[in-house]
């Protein structure tokens, strides 16, 4: 019988994704939150249905299969609040991801800091940028006036001035704002987003509000030296959901029956990477990555500091995007079989038609595990460009999206982490494998309980810990003896080689003790190999070690190349 | 659950809207015959603009002084060198249009005129009759006939007669194929590998492309085309399914409209060939349950471009040959073979009405 913490105790999250519609239940087990079960449903957005509703039930009624508990009443409406515990739920809470990318023009007053802080702001929500217009801008009014026009925006966001900065120029360009807007039909203007100068705000508001819809946030760059986005993108990302809700048939009705503002998939995913950066070691990240049909989402944060940001690729609706910026070698060279370039290019550009569509063979398998691979190395690049990423020592990285989470095995998908991410130190790799991590975010806004207790539970799958050991040795020396000894008491060792890996088994759940004897200078990132042993947790691929150096270098030679993924792979599924 | 149904069907009664991005003017009435080409709206997007500062021009001592001296109002049509302001006096300024516009907006003594603007047209893109006006933004379109629906469009909208013959529908599209008896027809191939082909084609030019396929090499070429090509099929070479080719090989010579717009998955919209039959036929069905009996296509991995009937949905899970584990449904292909294909990678092409 569960035990009430809160006078909420069941929980029922929704997750409209592109594909998949996902409902999961939480409930108090114990005393404490857990995962109960997940059911998956097609999306029903688009195309038959044009309606939320069909998917929603449809999921709903599958984690009814799965758990035996009836959510839905003989109307199929969703019984909330829950009677005695038993049946329906307490509280409902939607996260978005569906829906087409938004358009969005920028403006600020320098090229280098507002505006580009603006841009910074624009890319953590779905959204295409469509034209940045700053005060250095070299074309003339008319001719800003027309690409804006050109453009047609759905949401302007408009950043520049510290709190104590500049003012004029920001009346100057809010006037010229509102100018072109004025040619624009009003039922077509795009919504307006302020987040610059907070002792403008009013004016700016009063002028833009004859206009258009006015949305004031806070500055993103309160002074010259620092930049805040946190509430600027919740903002931004509210505006967003709401164009989704009326855009959307069927979200307003679910909406209705949440205990909170529905939130976008991303923002509620970096709300959790957030509170985790916090009780983490500050000298490591964490870093999250959704690989998702339409967007690939990248969270990073440390106890001071966090990076969030959406990019318009993926591993189905996004990725023709993702063909567009890259060459087919980029993926190719992934590929442990060879394969004829005119192959991958065609199962690649065929998936952009079917994006919900299965690899079948094993080499689609392998197409579809070269553009994971791919997807990562760019959203890594994104991150890295950045130029807020520490290092990449992470821990822990957590992953999701169902290209990794589902279609590949749990080595591919360590490999696929590995080759894109590059991780250095001591780091466990997690897996989520319900698509849980966006709900928790949108539950903790409001019960920050839940979040805590879930991942600390077993809901989120624990892939491996990855050593990765940094040595100058030459190929094939022996550099590292490893030994590890398990809760149980079994001991286990392995002799790490130059440019190889390894692996000792440390299921998932268990814990160990791991003793390092150096046999040539060897670096864990900032880890002090002594006499001490290191406790690790185990994974469904155990404790990996990765000794293939920083950045990993890959042969040109394709042979060579796919000779080495054999052996890698060998290396850590013996 | 409804799934979404492909038409290839070869009679049936679909209505389409056609709706302009913007507000505009609808130019034709309820029960008017349209052809493919035939402008249903039409509405104007500016596209560059002139900012006359009057103010400083005239280095005037304040706004109001400015807006007095502006003779014009927004709204007003203006030629070259009609006079925008003037200061009066003995000895008086003025600023003259430097070329013709509309003035959209007088403000803080600048006077922004309208001198370029684009036309956006939306067209009916096949043979029917307006059964519905969308105010101020398009119509709705209906006919019958045979229809069918494409999984790539280059953008375009055409028509012509069909002149494709049954051998010709089963071949590569090359070059030497197209002659000066395909000029402004509609012409289909199993695929195209070459962008010899599809200048040749744009040389003639042709009404329209069918294609079950074409190299992916081939998009970029394929888009700069102003005559329609649909693909059916997608990607690589994969040749034309059986139920579109004896479809389209019913309507020979007869006059096919190609309206090869983008799949939007949000939208709904589909590249699509049309072909107008003068007998009523069962409406459209655009979704359905999954059932054993039904016509289907598959558009991934081995079979692609396979047609078949649905003979059974697999309880559970199946084990794909790569190890994934999915929902499925048995499909018995028209070569008399079978095959379990993931419910994700097939679609529905007919149902019973």
């Amino acid at each position: 019988m569960a035990t009430l913490l809160t006078e909420v105790n069941s929980v029922l999250g929704i997750e409209i994704g592109t594909i998949n519609t996902r409902a999961v239940l939480f409930d108090v087990v114990e005393e404490s939150y857990q995962f109960i079960a997940a059911g998956i449903a097609p999306t029903t957005c688009g195309e038959p249905q044009f309606d939320a509703m069909p998917g929603v039930i449809s999921a709903i009624q599958k984690l009814q299969d799965i758990t035996g508990r009836f959510l839905l009443d003989l109307n199929q409406k969703l019984i909330i609040p829950s009677h005695g515990g038993v049946e329906g739920v307490d509280k409902l809470l939607l996260t978005l991801s569906y829906g087409p990318d938004l358009d969005v023009a920028t403006f600020g007053l320098l090229n280098d800091i507002s505006l580009e802080a603006a841009n910074r702001l624009a890319r953590t929500a779905p959204v295409r940028i469509v034209d940045c217009f700053g005060i250095n801008d070299r074309r003339s009014f008319q001719h800003q006036m027309d690409a804006l026009l050109k453009a047609r925006p759905n949401v302007l966001i408009f950043a520049g001035g510290s709190d104590r900065g500049a003012t004029k120029s920001i009346m100057r360009m809010a006037q010229w704002i509102a100018s072109a807007l004025q040619i624009i039909p009003a039922e077509d203007r795009p919504k307006f987003l302020y987040c610059g100068n907070r002792s403008m705000s009013r004016r700016v508001k009063e002028l833009m509000e004859k206009v258009t819809s006015v949305q004031i946030t806070n500055n993103i760059r309160p002074e010259i030296e620092t930049e805040d986005l946190n509430q600027a993108s919740l903002d931004l990302s509210q505006l967003i959901v709401k164009e989704k809700i009326d855009n959307t048939n069927g979200l307003e009705r679910i909406a209705t029956y949440c205990s909170d503002k529905p939130m976008l998939t991303g923002n509620a995913m970096q709300r959790v990477v957030r509170f985790l950066g916090k009780q983490y070691d500050p000298a490591h990240g964490v870093l999250s990555i959704d690989l998702g049909s339409a967007h690939t989402t990248v969270a990073y944060a440390t106890s001071t500091k966090s990076s969030f940001f959406s990019l318009p690729i993926g591993s189905g609706f996004g990725l023709e995007n993702a063909l567009k910026q890259s060459r087919i070698a980029d993926f190719e060279k992934w590929l442990p079989e060879v394969l004829p370039e005119s192959q991958v290019a065609t199962y690649l550009w065929q998936k952009t038609l079917f994006p919900a569509s299965l690899p079948v063979t094993q080499d689609d398998l392998n197409i579809e595990l070269a553009l994971a691979h791919h997807l990562i190395i760019m959203a890594m690049r994104e991150l890295e460009n950045r130029q807020e990423l520490r290092s990449r020592n992470f821990e822990p990285i957590l992953v999701g999206g169902s290209a990794l989470t589902h279609t590949a095995t749990p080595w591919q998908t360590l490999m696929a982490l590995l080759n894109g991410i590059q991780p250095v130190g001591i780091t466990p790799l997690v897996m989520d494998k319900h698509g849980i991590l966006s709900l928790l975010g949108a539950a903790g806004r409001t019960n920050s309980l839940m979040p805590v207790q879930v991942l600390e539970s077993t809901a989120f799958i624990n892939l491996a810990t990855v050593v990765t050991v940094h040595s100058k040795a030459r190929p094939g020396t022996a550099i590292l003896n490893a030994r590890l000894q398990t809760q149980s008491g079994k001991v286990v060792e392995t002799t790490l080689e130059q440019g190889n890996m390894a692996r000792l088994p440390l299921a998932f759940g268990e814990s160990g003790l791991l003793f390092l004897d150096p046999l040539k200078k060897i670096m864990i990132a900032d880890i002090e190999i002594g006499k001490e042993p290191i406790r690790v947790k185990g994974g469904v691929c155990g404790l990996v070690f990765d000794a293939r150096g920083r950045p990993l270098l890959l042969p040109a030679d394709g042979e060579l190349r796919r000779n080495l993924f054999w052996k890698w792979s060998n290396q850590i599924t013996e | 659950m409804q799934y979404p149904v492909t038409q290839i069907n070869p009679h049936v009664k679909f209505r389409r809207n056609r709706i302009l991005p913007i507000s505009g003017t609808v130019l034709v009435r309820v029960g008017q015959k349209v052809s493919p080409s035939e402008i249903l709206a039409e509405s104007s997007v500016p596209t560059r603009h002139i900012l006359i500062d009057v103010f400083r021009a005239l280095a005037l001592k304040n706004m109001m002084e400015a807006e007095k001296v502006i003779n014009r109002q927004v709204g007003e049509l203006l030629e070259t060198h009609d006079i925008i302001a003037e200061t009066g006096g003995l000895f008086s300024r003025v600023i003259r249009t430097p070329m013709p516009g509309k003035v959209v907006s007088i403000k803080n003594g600048q006077v922004l005129l309208e001198v370029e603007s684009r036309k956006v047209v939306v067209q009916s893109g096949l043979n029917g009759q307006v059964v519905e006006i969308l105010q101020d933004r398009g119509a709705v379109v209906e006919t019958s006939g045979t229809l069918i629906q494409g999984v790539w469009g280059n953008g375009a909208i055409g028509y012509g007669p069909f002149v494709t013959d049954p051998a010709g529908i089963e071949k590569e599209l090359t070059s030497a194929a197209l002659n000066i008896t395909a000029r402004g027809a509609v012409v289909a191939a199993s695929w195209c590998e070459s962008e010899e082909s599809l200048l040749m084609a744009a040389e003639l030019p042709l009404g329209g492309l069918i294609l079950g396929s074409m190299s992916p090499r081939l998009i970029p070429y394929a888009l700069k085309q102003n005559f329609p090509v649909i693909l059916l099929e997608g990607f690589g070479r994969i040749p034309i399914n059986e139920e579109a080719k004896l479809a389209l090989l019913e309507n020979m010579q007869r006059e096919i409209s190609l309206n090869a717009q983008k799949r939007d998955p949000y939208s709904g919209t589909h590249p699509e060939i049309s072909i107008s039959l003068p007998e009523e036929s069962a409406p459209e069905k655009t979704s359905c349950e999954l059932q054993t009996g039904q016509k289907v296509r598959v558009h991934t991995s081995t079979q692609t471009g396979q047609t078949g009937v649905l003979t059974a949905l697999n309880p559970g899970k199946t084990s794909l040959p790569n190890g994934i584990k999915t929902d499925s449904a048995s499909i018995l292909f028209k070569n008399n073979e079978k095959a379990i294909v993931p419910l994700s990678n097939f679609d529905i092409i007919q149902v019973e009405n």
